[in-house]
């Protein structure tokens, strides 16, 4: 690290972010072929289900883990998605401006995550345990439950589906495309960020973390 | 059967009794549909509901064995009923075309008299002498008759006498069939009693395979007659036939008592053919009866020329001494069989498409007989339970000492032939395939062994060289030809060489001959009968099908037509006429529809030479009184060897003529209080051969099981689906409960009693296996056929 | 081509169940297959019905049903398999038209394409699709009554009735053009009712806009266990209707927005560089 950089996500949470999101994408991928009739003759042999199955559980196991490994980490991320204040109202009426003609205004300070992190990092959480549990249902009970608890099933998985979907080409845009955020990429990447794009965008946890070191 | 399967769709009440056809003739039940969709009603008389119950307007539970007591009573309301309301019944058909009228000895005494037994019961010898149950003659030789029926010696008014007794309660007491339900089945059934309406009895093995089996159907044609339901379109006793050629076997001489065409067997009193024809060809003096019987000479005469041939002449007989002879009096039905050879005496046996080890009674002892043979030839399609039984569950093969052969035999469909159907048809059968491997055709092993057995006597002589010599075997040298066997059964004229084109024609001179009088013009000069499959209806479109196939007699469809006419030769049911007099035909009249009784006149349009409409009966009557039985000339209650409950008619528990080997197998009901019956379920066939290496149907019926009532089983604490042990006298298998609302305990005389049943399928050979219900059944028979009795004994159930 | 059907009469029905081994027999269905000399699998569960569910290779069965009602024991046959409905269940949750109805109005399906996603087992309101699926690797194949109409084993094509139809020897099975197959069961079923049976009823003609396989009952539906008023689930129609254009709604408008946002974003970021 250089003098200009200061780290954003340490090794464990940047090797647990990226097993998780592989795992998202290759389970978005398999089950997207139902989705598109045109791609459906991928899935006749049913082995895109197997792999849906093996990265299911890595989906599962990958955060169980990280949590046995570092508990206080994950308590602190949890914490921080379920801590809400006035910035983050102040942030929610200033992003349009600000993601669009680039306005910093009105642009509260941002903690290590900001507040359009934190929805996403709460999607995740309150997704992941809905896929979990109506996966875990379809998959495990598809001859105990009721055909009508597992067609729900599946309407709530499909549901979730699209949500998070959708909100994971958001995340991948504003990690890596949007024009603004130059370094979110580093941050997920090498897990480290310039001081100047700290400030400017985290400018709380930017503050918080350089009062620690004085 | 006296009418024949399609006919049943002409019946307006149907009642299935002793039979299940839903379940065992599901092909034939279509035909019931049919009777149905017309508007005909269905009675079930059954232990259990079964599937032909589920089909039933009418569902009448009765306990194993008690089918007499339950006719009986129907016979009484019918008497009761004729005496009310005569216009009910055709009084014509009673009173000119039965024996009604006939006077009876008036030594006669029955059971309501003697206790249970008729006259003339030598308790010694365990039989009747029927001198009572003769009719009285006239001066001139004719049974005395009183149309009026009113003479206490008319048969009518002894049956009334004797019938009086089976009280719809009496009914009810005995056989548990509730006396409403009872009384609602013998309206719907007396019904058919009018002038013009039909009713058939469809029956099967739960009528004959009891101790009084042959007195069961007895029962029926009694009732039959009293309702003029016998020669009629949609009428008749249907005796359904278990497998495809039953009836064609037994027409053929399958049993021991019988040479083909009902001729009977001979036996060592017959030293000469006249000896024999006078012990059998019944006389009568009455000029206006066929008796048709009275061509007995005629018949065997043909038939011993078909057999003999050249060697059979005038001067020696007709080689009538060559014919194997019975002791008289002397039994060799199955359970006789496998008796003689448990005692040693026999030492050799062929099974052929049979499979005694499962099928046969007291299937334990019937397997050990097996094992005190020298040899056994089994023919069969698959191995069996009894080419087996030196290696079955439990026995040391080194113990058995008895060879066993398998002759690998074809199916149906890889051998051409004929099978005769249960209403007498006799259809031609092509082959469909080739037999796989070495598997070979009955006829052809037949043909192989007796060709052999001829070329052994003829190199090394023997007591039997000359009679296996005589046979005339002439079928081909390679594969025997069906076509000569089916020409010969037909018979020939010997003078002109050509075949026989009807029975009438056959002489007792030796100049023609028959295999089988019965099946003369089958195969005429015409062509193979059996093979024509023309669909052209009868003229009064009754479902005949005169063009189709060939029945016999003579291609007579409905026997006994002749009683389907009034004395004026016009049908009583003008809706479904079998044959009609028709006064412009011919010369001086005749008969259309089907091949009549024989083509005389009706009674009023020539009464000297009409002939009584029962022709094989010597007095040309039908009989409702019969002195033919061994044990009793009309039907009386007895239990079954084994019965949970006394006799409530009599003091006479069980047939008083009935033979007992083994009187120390003979389970009480103090031990063993619940009654049993076997049976046969739809998805398996018979001894289980064929079905049992099926996967399809073994998924279908997988393996045996006992069925019960919910109140036994809750007596007994056994839930639906458990192993249970069912126990009698004889034997003890293990086999899953179906516990079901469709058996229910019976309430008889206030007591409570239980049945249960077994499908009796399978054993220890095949991909199905399981134990064989017939190691519980009784090692008895019937008084008359020595039919075992598989329908109703005792058992005890309980829990594993 | 006409629309066909198959009229079931269950007044009819004796439970031989030669439709059911003659479907098997036909489509080569073999489930118990004994694999050891002396062995079978199947078993007796304390009742005539066997095997006990339809499954892959049990296309049709024939369900026993005993009931008893003032004292009359009545055992009802019915017959389980595929009703072949215009309004299909299966049809309408299938991923990628693997089901199908064809030109006579059955519901046929490309066993080929089947993903094995098990939809149609759990829509279908008379529980008849079936598929074996490895709990480990969810590999499954979806099966059901053809109508005899398999690929190389077309009866239909050859002029043959289904081989149900072709066996069953009470006349319980016929197979016809609809309209006169409707003809018939209304007409037997008037019949039924002037013979007293006041709930007869011809099921399967408007149910779920008409089924291909219609039932001739004495009773209601319900004693024979069959659904009063069979419908194809809010849920079940969700699928296709609602999930998958709101899906195709959703990415479709988050990926025009974030587009035009870079567009946007990126012209404003250049300005200010300058």
């Amino acid at each position: 690290m250089t003098h200009h950089e200061v780290e954003k996500y340490r090794t464990p949470v940047r090797v647990l972010h990226w097993i998780h999101a592989g795992s998202f994408v290759i389970l978005f991928l398999t089950g997207l072929v139902l989705f598109i009739p045109g791609l459906a003759f991928l899935a006749e042999d049913s082995w895109t289900r197997l792999i849906h199955r093996i990265f299911a559980a890595i989906f599962v196991v990958a955060p169980v883990i990280y949590i046995i490994l570092n508990p206080k980490s994950m308590a602190r991320g949890l914490k921080l998605a379920f801590s809400w204040g006035k910035d983050d109202m102040g942030w929610l009426k200033a992003a349009p401006g600000y993601y669009f003609q680039g306005y910093e205004e009105g642009m509260p300070p941002q903690d290590s995550m900001n507040t359009g992190q934190k929805m996403w990092w709460l999607m995740v959480i309150v997704f992941g345990v809905i896929f979990v549990i109506t996966g875990a249902i379809m998959w495990f009970a598809k001859t105990a439950a009721p055909p009508a608890v597992l067609q729900w099933m599946v309407f709530i998985h499909d549901i979730s589906f699209i949500a998070t979907g959708t909100m994971f080409f958001l995340h991948i845009y504003l990690g890596v495309f949007h024009p603004l955020m130059t370094e979110s990429w580093n941050a997920m990447a090498s897990g480290k960020i310039s001081k100047e794009y700290a400030k400017a965008h985290h400018a709380r946890w930017y503050a918080e973390i350089s009062k620690d070191k004085e | 059967m006296t009418n024949h399967w399609n006919d049943i769709a002409n019946a307006d009440v149907i009642m299935a009794i002793g039979s299940n056809p839903a379940e065992n003739h599901p092909a034939a039940f279509g035909h019931i549909t049919a009777a149905k969709d017309k508007g005909a009603r269905l009675i079930s008389v059954d232990p259990r509901f079964t599937r032909t119950s589920a089909r039933a307007d009418i569902y009448c539970p009765l306990r194993s064995g008690t089918d007499i007591a339950f006719v009986n009573g129907m016979i009484k309301y019918v008497m009761d009923d004729i005496n009310a309301n005569p216009r009910n019944y055709n009084m014509v058909y009673i009173t000119e075309y039965t024996n009604a009228p006939y006077l009876i000895n008036p030594g006669y005494k029955g059971p309501g008299e003697l206790n249970g037994l008729f006259s003339g019961y030598d308790p010694g010898k365990k039989s009747y002498d029927k001198a009572t149950w003769q009719y009285q003659l006239d001066d001139k030789g004719i049974p005395k008759k009183d149309k009026t029926l009113k003479d206490p010696d008319c048969v009518f008014q002894v049956m009334k006498k004797h019938y009086a007794r089976y009280t719809p309660e009496a009914v009810s007491r005995i056989t548990g069939c509730p006396v409403d339900t009872f009384l609602l089945a013998i309206q719907t059934f007396a019904a058919s009693g009018a002038t013009g309406k039909a009713g058939t009895i469809l029956y099967a093995m739960g009528t004959t395979q009891h101790t009084y089996g042959t007195q069961n159907v007895r029962s029926y044609a009694i009732l039959q007659l009293l309702l003029g339901n016998i020669g009629i379109a949609g009428g008749g006793i249907n005796a359904m036939r278990g497998e495809s050629n039953v009836q064609g076997s037994t027409d053929h001489c399958l049993l021991y008592h019988i040479l083909p065409g009902y001729l009977g067997v001979t036996q060592n009193t017959d030293t000469t053919l006249a000896k024999y024809l006078e012990r059998l060809t019944p006389t009568t003096k009455d000029p206006n009866s066929a008796n048709w019987w009275q061509n007995y000479p005629k018949y065997i005469v043909s038939l011993l020329k078909a057999w003999y041939g050249n060697a059979a002449t005038k001067d020696n007989d007709f080689a009538f001494h060559f014919l194997p002879k019975i002791q008289a009096g002397q039994n060799y039905s199955h359970i006789a069989l496998f008796e003689a050879m448990d005692a040693g005496v026999i030492k050799g046996l062929m099974v052929w498409g049979q499979n005694p080890a499962v099928g046969g009674p007291d299937a334990n002892l019937e397997r050990r007989a097996m094992g005190r043979l020298d040899w056994m030839v089994v023919a069969d399609i698959w191995h069996t339970e009894t080419a087996n039984f030196w290696h079955r569950p439990g026995v040391d093969p080194a113990t058995i000492k008895t060879e066993v052969f398998l002759l690998p035999a074809v199916v149906s469909y890889e051998k051409e032939g004929s099978v005769t159907n249960s209403g007498r048809w006799m259809q031609w059968r092509w082959k469909g395939a080739n037999p796989p491997a070495q598997a070979r055709d009955d006829l052809w092993m037949q043909d192989q062994i007796t060709r052999r057995l001829k070329a052994l006597y003829a190199a090394e002589g023997g007591p039997g060289a000359e009679i296996i010599g005589s046979l005339v075997w002439n079928y081909g040298d390679e594969h025997p030809d069906v076509h000569a066997v089916a020409r010969e059964i037909n018979g020939y004229d010997l003078a002109t060489g050509k075949l026989m084109g009807s029975f009438a024609n056959l002489k007792a001179d030796g100049t023609t001959s028959s295999g089988n009088w019965l099946y003369c013009a089958s195969y005429t000069e015409d062509g193979n009968m059996a093979a024509r499959r023309d669909t052209t209806p009868d003229m009064f479109n009754v479902g005949l099908y005169p063009r189709w196939g060939w029945s016999w007699p003579l291609n007579r469809r409905i026997i006994y037509n002749r009683a389907s006419v009034d004395l004026d030769g016009q049908p009583w049911d003008k809706e479904h006429p079998v044959i009609k007099w028709n006064p412009a035909k011919g010369e001086s009249g005749g008969w259309d529809g089907d091949v009549p009784d024989g083509g005389w006149p009706p009674i009023n349009v020539n009464p000297q030479t009409t002939r009584w409409p029962f022709i094989m009966k010597a007095e040309g009557h039908a009989r409702l009184f019969g002195s033919g039985l061994v044990d009793g000339p009309l039907t009386e209650h007895y239990e079954p060897w084994e019965a949970p409950v006394p006799n409530a008619m009599s003091g006479q528990q069980n047939n008083p003529v009935i033979k007992v080997w083994r009187p120390e197998e003979q389970g009480t009901p103090d031990k063993y209080p619940i009654v049993c019956s076997t049976y046969r379920v739809c998805e398996h066939w018979q001894g289980g051969q064929m079905t049992r290496n099926m996967p399809w149907v073994i998924e279908a019926q997988p393996e045996p099981f006992v069925e019960m009532s919910e109140e036994l089983a809750a007596e007994k604490g056994i839930a639906n689906g458990e192993r249970v042990i069912v126990e009698s006298a004889r034997g003890r298998i293990e086999v899953v409960a179906v516990v079901t609302m469709r058996f229910k305990p019976f309430q008889m005389n206030g007591r409570r009693v239980h049945q249960v049943g077994i499908p009796w399928h399978w054993g220890y050979t095949g991909l199905s296996t399981g134990p064989s219900a017939n190691e519980l059944t009784p090692h008895v028979g019937d008084a008359n056929t020595m039919i075992p009795e598989y329908k109703a004994f005792l058992v005890d159930v309980k829990k594993v | 081509m006409a629309e066909k059907a198959i009229l079931f009469d269950a007044t009819k029905c004796t439970a031989c169940r030669g439709c059911q081994v003659a479907c098997k027999q036909w489509n080569g269905n073999d489930e118990y297959i004994p694999t050891e000399p002396n062995g079978v699998k199947a078993s007796n569960r304390g009742s005539y019905e066997n095997p006990p569910d339809l499954s892959p290779s049990t296309w049709l069965k024939i369900r026993f049903t005993e009931v008893e009602s003032g004292g009359r024991v009545r055992w009802l046959f019915t017959r389980q398999a595929c009703m072949h409905c215009t309004d299909a269940a299966c049809v309408r949750v299938c991923p990628n038209g693997s089901l199908y109805h064809n030109g006579l109005g059955f519901v046929e399906y490309n066993k080929d394409t089947c993903t094995g996603c098990g939809y149609c087992v759990d829509a279908c309101p008379f529980q008849v699709p079936r598929s074996t699926r490895s709990l480990l690797t969810g590999i499954a194949k979806m099966d059901k009554c053809t109508l005899c109409t398999t690929q190389g084993l077309n009866r239909l094509d050859d002029g043959m009735e289904p081989a149900c139809v072709k066996t069953c020897p009470p006349g319980a099975l016929q197979f016809g053009n609809r309209d006169e197959m409707v003809a018939a069961g209304r007409e037997r079923v008037g019949t039924l009712k002037t013979m007293g049976w006041s709930g007869a009823n011809l099921y399967g003609e408007n149910e779920l806009n008409g089924l291909h396989v219609m039932y001739v009952l004495d009773d209601y539906p319900a004693v024979y266990g069959l659904p009063a008023a069979p419908r194809v689930e809010g849920v079940t129609r969700a699928w296709k209707n609602v999930i998958q254009p709101l899906g195709w709604a959703v990415g479709g408008l988050t990926i025009i927005g974030l587009g035009m946002n870079w567009l946007v974003a990126r012209t404003n970021a250049k300005k200010e560089a300058k």
